[in-house]
């Protein structure tokens, strides 16, 4: 397929724009924007073009090269795995950083900004990571640009490195990711020691399997039972299933670091720092959504793994409940983006943990519009508001900036999960099918997903008050402050791409209507047949990562089987839907009653003490500082003394006695010869006595 | 005919004499000699016992070890001549540099 030859050209345009931003970003107009434009636009054009190519029924696992050549147990590849779910995911971030470069042609070159090939550099390097790592076909590759995209926020969160807050917000979102991976590279290295591959999907040469993938090994050894040449299981002494439960955990653990989710959320609001165009590419398209992706692309792993798949979903209907509620009483705007981002992805995990594959992805397209949305919006109105983020300072900017406001507004909607806009479908799949699976799943996995599902419904009501509050606040009533009164007007450059991402943002969710399309019975859920491939292209058995095979897994291994509670598919599926939407509403409403009227006043004091503890984010910083300055500083002070003390203490002990000992043995070498033959002569008697006496001549 | 003890004795005799010379002389040429002495008692070790065995062996062995002497008097003065060059001596206790 021409398509999948010029496919690696997606990952390596915005690389080069990368290298021409930063070399000759200076000598360019723009300073270096153009070749970024140019590059993603590039990459999106590549990518509805492999896309096409996909949805025509082909796929693509190719190794493209093999850093190791001699070792036949061990291959360490780059490769290129294009399926449905790639193919997807490569849209989705083309888009996003196609228009978030064109955002920081007002966000950034109109502001006047410096350092701009810097910048650029950096959103060309942070692009062309999240590529490589959405058509990594192994693990190893996937980490690596993972640390890519690390690196990228890192430098992009501390753009401005001459203030305070950036380069310290970057260092922590650095730290914090970096913990998560510590856990992830042990898993990866997990992953190779047991199964000696770290393929996604296998690798076929005329319908032969050439190379096995690790979640198919492990499929067949859960399924099947052959544990032969999987390696590891002797050494740790577990079982199969609970010896994959700590790899996909440990592998979790870069997931959780990454798309920022309860404990290691830390590190996204601090992100705020960074440019908001940046933020936009974080939070929607490539960092966050990094970790989201790779339990989605390694599904057949954590299918298998009732004990990964419970965790999934509990940390994540947790996130969305915590989040949500810290969202709730933020004063500036991309604050109460970021914890909705937290929250949002809390949502997607939750779906991943309660096998809804195709719920998790839908959520992460639709959440890719509309928050990068929001945060081009927010970006629209720090530009109108010369840069005050407070929201107490806004108000009113409704009839001043009317395409910020109604593109805001769609963004919103859909946040907030309101029919028709694209977050109310997805959200509502994502929350059914907890609930289906909660009910269908027997033991402490359906529990868990009942719990999930229960936290994850709370947090809809929370979702839409705190992004009403946002926008009755920034948008409606009287103006607060002079500039709210003068907004600095915004050009096309900024219009444009808020403009696409609204139409977008309320039409994106028509992808996968399967509520209207399981009540009428027409095949609208585009978006599930997408994942599942066409029925005579034959994919599915060549890659294994379809839907189907992941929904027979789950059936399979783990047990989960959806359950309608409530008058059977249809009466569930209408129950869960209204449910949500009565709660977004609620919420919506509530919000509107509160901060709707011309001169709203700050009602979350009435809460007291809960809002101390929302407004320091549950001393979740704190706390972990204490746990860097209490507990890990001492304990790592107590092993330095161990180790100064005792291993080297033994060490040099060694070596003094030998010093020691030396100074004084030295001194029978006295540089007088006749001393020497004394005692050469001496040696000679004893060693004759002594012969003597063993050998008995006397 | 003499024992071959006698041969002995006097070898040992010998022997004792130059190991004595070596232990309490600081001249190196006494040194030297009594090195001299030491090897020829060895000397007579070898030929009494090839008279005691009836062969050639020893003697022959000797023949070799009075060679060795003489290589080891030349090399020996060679040492003392340079010795008497850096020290203006050739008193072996004077010479004491080479050492910790």
């Amino acid at each position: 397929m021409a398509a999948f030859t010029y496919a690696p050209a997606i990952v390596l345009l915005p690389f080069v724009s990368f290298l021409v931003a930063l070399f000759a970003g200076d000598r360019m107009p723009k300073g270096g924007a153009l070749a970024g434009i140019t590059a993603t636009g590039g990459s999106l054009l590549l990518s509805i073009w492999v896309a096409l190519t996909v949805a025509g029924g082909s796929v693509h696992n190719e190794i493209l090269y093999q850093w190791t050549t001699s070792v036949e147990s061990l291959q360490l590849n780059f490769g290129l795995l294009l399926d449905p779910l790639s193919a997807l995911m490569l849209l989705i971030v083309c888009l996003i950083s196609f228009l978030v470069h064109i955002f920081s042609l007002g966000y950034m070159n109109d502001e006047g900004e410096t350092g701009l090939p810097r910048y650029y550099a950096g959103l060309g390097l942070f692009t062309a990571s999240m590529l490589g790592f959405v058509v990594a076909n192994n693990l190893l590759m996937a980490f690596m640009f993972f640390e890519l995209v690390g690196l990228c926020s890192y430098l992009l969160i501390g753009f401005w490195f001459r203030e305070d807050g950036p380069p310290s917000a970057a260092k922590k979102a650095f730290l914090v990711t970096r913990f998560g991976d510590y856990f992830f590279l042990i898993g990866v290295v997990g992953i190779f020691a047991t199964f000696g591959t770290g393929l996604f999907a296998p690798i076929t040469e005329g319908g032969e399997v050439v190379a096995e993938s690790f979640p198919m090994l492990a499929e067949h050894a859960i399924v099947d039972g052959e544990v032969e040449g999987i390696a590891m299981l002797e050494t740790v002494g577990m079982g199969p299933q609970a010896w994959f439960t700590v790899l996909g955990l440990l592998v979790l653990g870069g997931v959780i670091g990454k798309s920022a989710q309860f404990p290691l959320h830390t590190w996204l609001p601090d992100a705020m720092e960074g440019p908001t165009p940046v933020s936009a590419l974080i939070h929607a398209a490539t960092m966050v959504a990094a970790g989201v992706y790779l339990v989605a692309r390694m599904y057949g792993f954590y299918a298998i793994s009732p004990t990964a798949l419970a965790v999934i979903a509990l940390v994540g209907g947790f996130t969305a409940l915590f989040a949500a509620t810290m969202g709730l009483v933020k004063q500036e705007i991309k604050q109460v983006l970021a914890y909705s981002t937290i929250s949002q992805y809390g949502y997607m995990m939750l779906a991943l943990g309660s096998g809804g594959y195709i719920a998790a992805v839908f959520h992460l397209t639709t959440h890719a519009v509309f928050k990068a949305l929001l945060f081009l919006g927010a970006g629209s109105v720090i530009i109108a508001m010369h840069h005050n983020e407070n929201m107490w300072d806004m108000g009113g900017l409704k009839d001043r900036m009317p395409v910020t406001y109604w593109t805001f507004l769609a963004g919103s909607l859909a946040l907030a999960g309101i029919v028709p806009f694209a977050g109310f479908w997805s959200k509502d799949e994502v929350l059914y099918e907890a609930l289906i699976h909660g009910f269908g799943t027997e033991g402490g996995l359906g529990t868990a997903y009942l719990a999930a599902y229960a936290m994850g419904l709370l947090a809809v009501f929370f979702t839409g008050f705190y992004t009403f509050r946002m926008v009755y606040l920034t948008f409606h009533g009287d103006a607060r402050s002079d500039t709210a009164r003068d907004p600095e007007p915004v050009h096309w450059n900024v219009k444009g791409p808020l403009t696409v991402l609204g139409i977008l943002a309320t039409t994106i969710g028509f992808i996968n209507m399967a509520p209207v399309a399981k009540l009428t019975g027409a095949h609208i859920d585009f978006l599930h047949k997408w994942l599942t491939g066409p029925e005579e292209g034959g994919w599915p058995a060549l890659l294994s990562t379809d839907l189907h095979h992941y929904e027979e897994l789950l059936h399979e291994v783990p047990h989960v089987d959806p359950a309608y509670p409530l008058g059977g598919e249809i009466g569930t599926l209408l129950a869960s839907a209204a449910v949500s939407l009565g709660l977004a509403l609620a919420g919506v409403l509530v919000a509107r009653s509160l901060y709707g009227g011309a001169d709203p006043v700050e009602h979350t004091d009435k809460l007291g003490g809960l809002k101390t503890l929302l407004m320091h984010n549950y001393y979740q910083d704190e706390y972990q500082v204490w746990l860097a300055t209490g507990v890990t500083h001492p304990l790592a002070r107590a092993m330095d003394k161990f180790d100064q003390g005792v291993v080297d203490g033994v060490v040099n002990g060694v070596s003094s006695v030998s010093l020691f000992g030396g100074s004084r043995i030295r001194r029978i070498q006295s540089g007088v010869v006749s001393n020497y033959a004394t005692l050469l002569t001496l040696g000679l008697v004893l060693l004759l006595a002594a012969f003597g006496i063993m050998g008995g001549w006397f | 005919m003499i024992p071959a003890e006698t041969y002995l004795l006097l070898s040992a005799a010998i022997f004792c004499i130059g190991l004595f010379g070596i232990l309490t002389r600081r001249n190196a040429l006494i040194f030297l000699m009594s090195v001299e002495l030491m090897l020829n008692a060895a000397n007579i070790n070898l030929v009494a016992f090839s008279l005691q065995h009836g062969n050639l062996t020893g003697q022959v062995f000797s023949l070799f070890t009075m060679a060795l002497a003489a290589a080891e008097v030349a090399i020996g003065i060679g040492i003392i001549l340079v010795l008497y060059r850096n020290f203006t001596d050739v008193d072996v206790t004077k010479a004491t540099t080479m050492r910790w």
